[in-house]
């Protein structure tokens, strides 16, 4: 069944993308991240123009955290101080990611720097995941306790504020500037960018691992909020239509997804969600360094 | 369908009362091409009669429909070290947004090349005019990309005549065909000169829902933005209800 967005201009078929969202929402409830790092790609892939596929990415994976993030809030596993100061940052970081962006798509490189983006920032993270959970699985035996807290540089920053629920006295700086970057990786992205927050609140901030699932949820929930906001008013590239349609497939799969992934060991997920990432990263880069099929292409003038 | 078949006999019976008066008459099937969320693209159908007959060594007939312009750029890519990335580029200012042509035979074999490049018939005849990088092959890349997406036809089929006088063709659109305002262009050819000409229009429009969506999104960003955010928001939730598995 055929289907025209109204914003991107086309048509595509609708169970396609049904089928997209089913998809990328099984991986994502496996794994428990919001997909967007999936989706975006998969769209751009699939003739949806790259701005259309970014906003809407952004607009998708705020639909598909928002249960998620009321499971969290409903058994208080947000910290929703934490969130604040992490959305706050991530606010400033959209509003640049989008100036960012409108000027990418004036000078008509668009397509080149969501290609780079995707390619470093997923390059890095799927290595250190693989690499970290490789870790895990083998000294799983002989298991170290980390400490808790341990005390660097970053504990010398001022503007010191008190994080009940993270059981935290620390400065907020390091998480408004992580919020920032977060906003500007969402911005242009498409993503939540989740799966590069938890690591950082763990192994950065030293956030207890409980709240930090809710607490990225939160951020994601309200950063992708402003970015669908900043794209609708900006460069006018959300699809509600596609939106719609890939939300549809993304929850009933994120379900199935999530009853498989409590099946599955800690660190064999992490590793397969590293090897997945890797993999994304991978033949994005491909595309960029094999020779184009088609050397010109066509673009509206702005 | 059935009304464009009406149509062709009732210009059948009346052809030779206008005969007389006037040496062409052309109409279309639709005035009004509507996109709704459903639209796959469509073709128009321009028919008409002449007053003498139409073939080898007679009359000839050309048909140009023209879509709304609007300015294009053209990039290539070069390869920057490892990567393939955007290079030069060149702006094209007016660049028609849909362009077909057909005649009972190719423009270039009915009328002189100068008429012909005057009149803009045929891709070659467009009056593109860049600014940006001056290679003549951007020029040649948009003929391309434009031909490859369907929305640059040139004798893509030929005017097909019946009964001696009369002639009709289809003008597919395709579903990427861009709104606006379309000109259609009935040309009589008489030995190798333009004898008589029929100017008419039609218009492709979002109609229904696809409409609201998009003049929404262009009229009222912001509301439109929050619209967006609401509903993603409580199509999640409903979903994570309606499909919950524990």
């Amino acid at each position: 069944m055929q289907v025209y967005l109204p914003i991107a201009g086309i048509s595509v078929d609708a169970m396609l993308l049904v089928g997209i969202g089913f998809a990328v929402g099984w991986l994502s409830g496996l794994f428990g991240v919001g997909g967007g790092f999936l989706l975006t790609p998969a769209l751009i892939l699939i003739g949806i123009p790259a701005p259309v596929a970014v906003a809407s990415g952004a607009n998708q994976t705020l639909g598909a955290s928002v249960s998620g993030l009321m499971a969290q809030w409903r058994r208080g596993n947000v910290d929703a101080k934490m969130g604040g100061v992490l959305t706050a940052g991530g606010f400033v970081g959209s509003l640049v990611g989008v100036q960012l962006f409108a000027l990418l798509q004036r000078i008509g490189q668009v397509d080149l720097a969501v290609s780079v983006f995707y390619v470093v920032v997923l390059g890095t993270v799927g290595v250190l995941m693989v690499m970290e959970s490789v870790r895990a699985i083998l000294r799983r035996r002989g298991a170290v306790r980390r400490r808790l807290h341990e005390h660097f540089w970053m504990h010398g920053l001022p503007l010191k504020m008190r994080f009940r629920k993270s059981r935290l006295y620390i400065s907020v700086i390091p998480p408004a500037l992580c919020g920032f970057f977060i906003g500007v990786l969402s911005a242009v992205m498409g993503v939540g960018g989740g799966f590069m927050l938890v690591p950082v609140m763990i192994y950065l901030l030293g956030m207890p691992t409980a709240v930090v699932i809710g607490t990225s949820l939160f951020q994601v929930v309200f950063v992708t909020a402003n970015v669908t906001l900043l794209q609708a008013v900006q460069v006018g590239s959300v699809d509600v239509v596609l939106t719609l349609l890939l939300l549809l497939g993304g929850v009933i799969g994120a379900q199935f997804g999530a009853k498989m992934g409590t099946k599955l060991r800690g660190e064999e997920t992490r590793a397969l969600l590293g090897a997945l990432v890797l993999a994304v990263a991978l033949s994005l880069l491909w595309g960029l360094v094999k020779k184009p099929d088609a050397l010109f292409s066509i673009g509206p003038a702005l | 369908m059935r009304g464009v078949v009406a149509l062709l006999l009732a210009l059948l019976l009346a052809a030779p009362a206008w005969a007389q008066d006037q040496p062409l008459v052309a109409a279309l099937s639709t005035q009004e091409v509507r996109i709704s969320t459903a639209f796959t693209g469509e073709a128009i159908m321009v028919f008409g009669s002449t007053d003498q007959p139409i073939g080898p060594g007679g009359d000839e007939i050309l048909v140009v429909a023209r879509g709304p312009t609007r300015p294009l750029v053209v990039r290539r890519k070069i390869k920057a070290l490892l990567f393939w990335v955007n290079g030069p580029s060149a702006r094209f200012n007016e660049v028609p947004g849909f362009y077909a042509i057909a005649g009972t035979r190719p423009a270039w074999q009915l009328l002189p090349e100068a008429l012909r490049q005057e009149n803009g018939l045929g891709l070659d005849a467009l009056p593109l005019t860049s600014t940006g990088s001056r290679s003549p092959a951007f020029r040649a890349a948009l003929l391309e990309l434009e031909k490859a997406s369907g929305l640059w036809l040139e004798d893509a089929a030929p005017v097909e005549i019946r009964g001696g006088r009369l002639f009709n063709i289809a003008v597919p659109l395709p579903a990427t065909v861009p709104t606006g305002d379309y000109k259609v262009e009935v040309l009589l050819v008489r030995s190798r000169r333009i004898a008589a000409r029929e100017e008419m229009s039609f218009r492709v429009e979002r109609v229904g829902t696809a409409d609201r969506i998009a003049d929404v999104a262009e009229d009222h960003a912001f509301f439109y933005g929050l619209v967006c955010i609401l509903l993603a928001a409580l199509a999640g939730w409903l979903g994570s209800v309606l499909f919950r598995r524990d």
